[in-house]
């Protein structure tokens, strides 16, 4: 069995179709790269793995349980599946300290002291332990963008999803998180991460994905696919991110 | 008997205000109540829930606050054959009527929060109601205190409408000295100045908010 899995998942807005049939297994331990332009549906397939976004058809699986039934306890999954998003989104009135211990005191009941020497531990892997009582918005971008990730490793999660969490960043702020990301991949976190970073992709990811208009339209290694792609889809693509 | 308007007539005034900020003290506290339920009852994240809030919001809104004072008060009586004092009627209908411009006023400030926010929680797995308790709420009661205040101070004006029903507040306390001093000008050129006195520190204190609060985040 795989950690994740899915079953021709479909997935609309209204009347357009933003993932049409995908089928998918990641294994744990794998780091899967997701590409493709805008609209092509790699977003919405990390925000229904974790239930944040409803599918109309097929099925997901994650360690076994099924994430679209509606009798799965949404909340004790998402306890073991982290998502760190584009625009960061910590919580502007409180500390890095209480935005990282928030869900490990709330949800698993941990008391304040451990709890804190927790947000500790996860910031001294991002890199940021000196700031474990600013405020985000004291933060650049990139800093912000470190806690965002050391808040999801402080639940322990079996696996992260990383939704373009580089593009709203400047240039110079890009290689700090993506050291960092480099950083949780080497310790044998599961990861799927939707990415503009070729180079990046092509040096962590074990696997990457091309999506086109909703479908998985090709994977493989990712030097091999960024190589030689197989289709003018993807040839396009690349053409038009690597010039 | 007509006499002057003397110096014991503000006095008289002065303490009618009293129970016009009696009156705003309770309307603002069960209205402040109905308030936060239908507010979180407008975001709650079931539709039925909703449903019922904003019909609440609509029917009283589209229903003037002398109405309700008037059902309340001569209505009950006829409908259901139990007598108010104007106390409890005033009370209810006041708080009646807070209650769904503060639910309106308390929702739009929950919504004002980015629905990122709420995705941020529940990716950590926190449930709905810890989602507000850790992260909208106290967000949003920052955009809240203005709008707020600027209500309250509408509420004491409006408080005035109890007159009607006899309520003895500032403004009947008025009625009742012009009709003994027959010296209408004077009289409501007194009240006005004691609402003005109660009200312009709360439109500097409601602005003195927004400002430094819009700079706090």
């Amino acid at each position: 069995m795989s950690l994740v899995e899915l079953h021709n998942v479909v997935k609309r807005f209204g009347t357009n179709t933003v993932l049409d049939r995908v089928s998918l297994s990641v294994e744990a331990g794998e780091i899967i790269a997701v590409i493709g332009r805008s609209g092509s549906g790699k977003s919405t397939m990390l925000r229904c793995i974790n239930g944040l976004e409803p599918i109309q058809e097929g099925r997901i699986m994650f360690d076994g349980e099924t994430v679209n039934d509606p009798a799965t306890n949404l909340r004790k999954l998402r306890q073991r599946v982290g998502i760190v998003f584009q625009s960061y989104n910590l919580f502007p009135h409180l500390s890095v300290e209480r935005n990282i211990t928030l869900a490990p005191r709330v949800v698993k009941g941990m008391e304040r002291e451990p709890a804190r020497e927790l947000a500790a531990a996860a910031l001294a892997r991002v890199g940021l332990a000196e700031k474990i009582d600013a405020y985000p918005d004291q933060l650049s971008g990139g800093q912000q963008q470190r806690v965002a990730i050391a808040r999801s490793l402080a639940m322990k999660p079996q696996l992260m999803l990383f939704d373009e969490i580089t593009s709203a960043l400047d240039p110079e702020l890009t290689g700090e998180v993506l050291k960092v990301l480099e950083k949780v991949a080497g310790e044998g976190m599961t990861m799927m991460l939707v990415t503009h970073e070729m180079g990046f992709a092509r040096r962590v990811a074990t696997r990457l994905i091309f999506m086109h208009q909703g479908r998985i339209w090709e994977e493989g290694r990712a030097s091999d696919v960024l190589a030689k792609p197989r289709t003018p889809e993807l040839e396009t693509f690349l053409d038009a991110v690597l010039h | 008997m007509i006499r002057e308007f003397a110096l014991n007539d503000v006095y008289y005034l002065l303490l009618a205000a009293r129970w016009t900020l009696a009156l705003t003290g309770l309307a603002f506290l069960g209205g402040g109540t109905v308030g936060l339920l239908v507010a979180l009852l407008r975001v709650a994240p079931f539709a039925p829930l909703r449903i019922i809030a904003a019909g609440y919001v609509n029917i009283v809104q589209g229903i003037p606050l002398l109405a309700w004072l008037f059902v309340l008060f001569f209505g009950l009586p006829i409908l259901a054959g139990v007598r108010v004092s104007p106390w409890i009627a005033a009370m209810v209908a006041f708080s009646i009527y807070a209650g769904a411009f503060l639910g309106e006023i308390w929702r739009g400030c929950l919504q004002a929060i980015p629905r990122q926010q709420w995705e941020a929680g529940a990716s950590l797995g926190l449930s709905f109601v810890e989602q507000l308790r850790h992260i909208i709420v106290p967000q949003a009661v920052r955009v809240a205190i203005p709008p707020t205040v600027g209500f309250l101070v509408q509420l004491i004006k409006n408080t005035s409408l109890a007159a009607v029903i006899g309520f003895i507040e500032l403004t009947r306390e008025g009625q009742l000295t012009t009709a003994a001093t027959y010296r209408p000008f004077t009289v409501y050129i007194a009240v006005a100045a004691i609402y003005f006195a109660i009200c312009f520190p709360l439109t500097q204190w409601s602005r003195r908010l927004e400002r430094t609060l819009r700079v706090a985040r």
